[in-house]
């Protein structure tokens, strides 16, 4: 069997897997899932979702950082974690725990794939940051949404690399029968990781919107200008041209996308060098 | 006057095209498919061609492809409803400057028209340096007030009001101040105004002012950040720094970190004027224990000053000060170490000033070897003779 069919039937099964509903996804932690819940009441006590954050000490710490930190100012006296949580708001907190909760979703024990998904998680980041900016164009604050979509426009990859990762094994180890190479591992990830996120963002329940961009932000949508797959689109693509990505890349497809964004979201070529200056050092910073 | 044509074959879009072109004075020509278009410009030379990629007989690509197997390198803007990746890569590899989406804003099309004709190459490669630009400081206003949006010196943004009340009492009259209390209303702001600096509270609740300022600082590009923070034991400057702020204004406000900031955005950028090699000291306006600042700053102003004299490869520096406060011995020290400065790199240094400034630098040994005159002009005419 060639290797392209062979990846075609790897992609095959994954997919058959997503419709079937077998296929299995990383979960949200408990203490996650239960914060999120209570974090929808819009009256809600930052005591109790303390109590039940505490229940995960490396998540409790990674938000009293966050809150302590002199981005949220104060940064100088001790805060209990349901005062950094007050600080911090709703918004912010719910972000942070799906952020934390993704985060994980890229880390690999395999030395194959970790150092890139580390990277996929980096081009992640500085998509959600840039995602986040380009909003603030349209003069609209709520940018929790746009970090999120950003975030996750590429959850599926890590899921399907570690996917192709136990079918490697069972081939070499248990068949003694040879993989698809690497570019294969690329293609069939570029194939069907769109679905698997969209997969993964229903069973998390994130809101549609953010399910929306994981679908459809490859390409731009004209008939919604102002849409947040557009948006997460050009980010997509300035991320890319700034270097910030995993793999290879197509550099006319980015520039191409990067052209036709200018004109979508109405950016000039200041407003790219702003969006971008430094982005390269505020990713590599946020999780050093 | 440049000629631009414009291949579309729907004849409103070539209307509204060919309107907004006269608008800008340019003539116009109008095809409505590429073999037409690939005609008129066997006929005569374009500046520039407006091209639609869907058009029956020969589409844009291929009209574009054609042109370019011509050897036509006449430069080509993409104007089309069309979005997708493959088809608009395809386009810029065989060839063009820009792209506009229809249905465009009339001002999207005349800046890109204009970028081309003027030689900016439309789109161009506007990320290569972007890591390592540092950040431009802030411009005098009339080199950056975009059409329609009004000019104000100072945006506030904190979520307690009377912040802002209190920074308009301790600043002077001619600095405008916005003020604003969410980060929903700064941006909205941020939006219809152009602000020389931005202040950005560093405690606004639910609000993460690093990421605000980003945002903010997205439709600012050349406004200064400058963080609202409590005074603590950290290095807050050097924390502020790392987010992205250009400095802190540390509240609760006192007068003299005020006009520090005032110094600082606002004083120094006319302190010092210079028109070819006459260099002019602003007048000296605040409380008299200020004087000592004033003229820190407009020694510094000076420095950087004489160097683009001397650059443009004058002779003599004249030094304008008639409008400097004249009290104390300031003066006449700041012009001794202008007249070394103006020394050190060759050039001959003339004084303008009142007749009470020619007495005091009578009085002191030090400075009364200096070239005195009442006026420019009778400066200029002396290095001219």
């Amino acid at each position: 069997m060639s290797s392209e069919r062979f990846s075609e039937q790897l992609e095959q099964i994954v997919l058959k897997r997503i419709s079937e509903d077998s296929l299995v996804l990383p979960t949200l932690p408990s203490v996650v899932t239960k914060a999120l819940e209570v974090l929808k009441d819009p009256e809600v006590a930052f005591k109790q979702v303390g109590t039940i954050i505490e229940r995960d000490p490396v998540l409790a710490a990674r938000l009293l950082r966050m809150a302590t930190s002199a981005a949220f100012a104060g940064g100088t006296k001790k805060v209990t974690l349901s005062e950094a949580l007050t600080r911090l708001g709703a918004k912010s907190v719910r972000t942070l725990l799906v952020e934390a909760t993704a985060q994980k979703v890229f880390v690999s024990r395999d030395p194959k794939i970790a150092e890139s998904m580390k990277k996929v998680w980096q081009h992640s980041v500085a998509v959600a940051t840039l995602s986040r900016d380009v909003l603030a164009l349209s003069g609209n604050a709520d940018s929790e949404a746009a970090y999120l979509a950003g975030l996750l426009h590429d959850v599926g990859k890590p899921v399907v690399a570690a996917i192709l990762l136990e079918f490697e094994r069972q081939m070499t180890e248990v068949y003694n029968r040879p993989f698809i190479d690497s570019a294969e591992w690329v293609a069939v990830i570029a194939r069907t990781h769109r679905v698997v996120g969209v997969a993964l963002a229903e069973k998390w329940q994130m809101p549609e919107q953010v399910t929306r961009c994981i679908r459809d932000s490859a390409e731009y949508d004209n008939a919604d200008r102002a849409s947040l797959v557009n948006i997460v689109c050009f980010s997509n693509s300035l991320a890319k041209k700034t270097g910030i990505f995993a793999g290879s890349i197509d550099p006319d497809e980015v520039d191409a996308l990067v052209m036709i964004g200018r004109s979508i979201i109405g950016a000039n070529d200041e407003i790219i060098k702003t969006l971008t200056r430094g982005l390269k050092e505020r990713v590599a910073n946020l999780y050093d | 006057m440049a000629t631009i044509l414009t291949v579309d074959d729907s004849r409103s879009v070539r209307t509204i095209v060919s309107k907004q072109v006269k608008d800008l004075g340019f003539e116009v020509e109008e095809a409505e498919d590429g073999v037409q278009g690939l005609s008129k410009l066997g006929e005569r030379e374009y500046d520039l061609v407006l091209l639609d990629v869907t058009m029956p007989n020969l589409d844009g690509p291929g009209m574009l492809a054609k042109m370019r197997e011509n050897g036509n390198k006449t430069p080509v803007i993409m104007l089309t409803s069309e979005s997708k990746r493959s088809v608009v890569s395809g386009v810029m590899k065989i060839g063009i400057a820009d792209y506009i989406l229809k249905p465009f804003k009339p001002e999207e099309l005349r800046a890109k028209v204009l970028s081309v004709l003027q030689g900016e190459g439309g789109a161009g490669e506007v990320l290569a340096a972007t890591s390592e630009q540092p950040a431009a400081p802030a411009p005098e206003p009339s080199a950056r007030v975009e059409a329609g949006k009004q000019f104000v010196d100072v945006l506030v943004v904190d979520d307690m009001e009377n912040v802002h009340k209190k920074l308009r009492t301790m600043l002077p009259a001619h600095i405008t101040l916005n003020g604003v209390t969410s980060a929903q209303a700064a941006l909205q702001s941020c939006r219809q105004r152009v602000y020389r600096v931005t202040l950005v509270d560093t405690e606004i609740p639910d609000v993460d002012s690093a990421v605000l300022a980003q945002q903010l600082k997205v439709l600012q590009p050349h406004a200064a950040f400058v963080a609202l923070a409590l005074r603590t034991t950290n290095d807050v400057l050097g924390e502020v720094r790392a987010q992205g702020f250009d400095n802190v204004l540390f509240k609760p406000f006192s007068q003299d970190n005020v006009d520090d900031f005032i110094g600082q955005y606002f004083e120094n950028l006319d302190l010092l004027t210079a028109e070819e090699n006459v260099l002019k000291a602003a007048a000296f306006a605040g409380r008299a224990d200020r004087m000592d600042k004033y003229y820190n700053r407009i020694g510094e102003a000076f420095a950087g000053a004489i160097n683009k004299v001397a650059a443009a490869c004058f002779e003599d520096l004249v030094l304008d000060v008639s409008a400097a406060p004249t009290t104390g011995d300031r003066l006449p020290k700041f012009l001794l170490s202008a007249a070394e400065q103006a020394k050190q790199v060759g050039m001959r240094f003339a004084v303008v000033g009142s007749p009470d400034l020619q007495k005091i630098l009578n009085s002191y040994t030090e400075t009364k070897e200096l070239r005195f005159y009442p006026s420019v002009s009778e400066a200029q005419a002396a290095s001219q003779a």
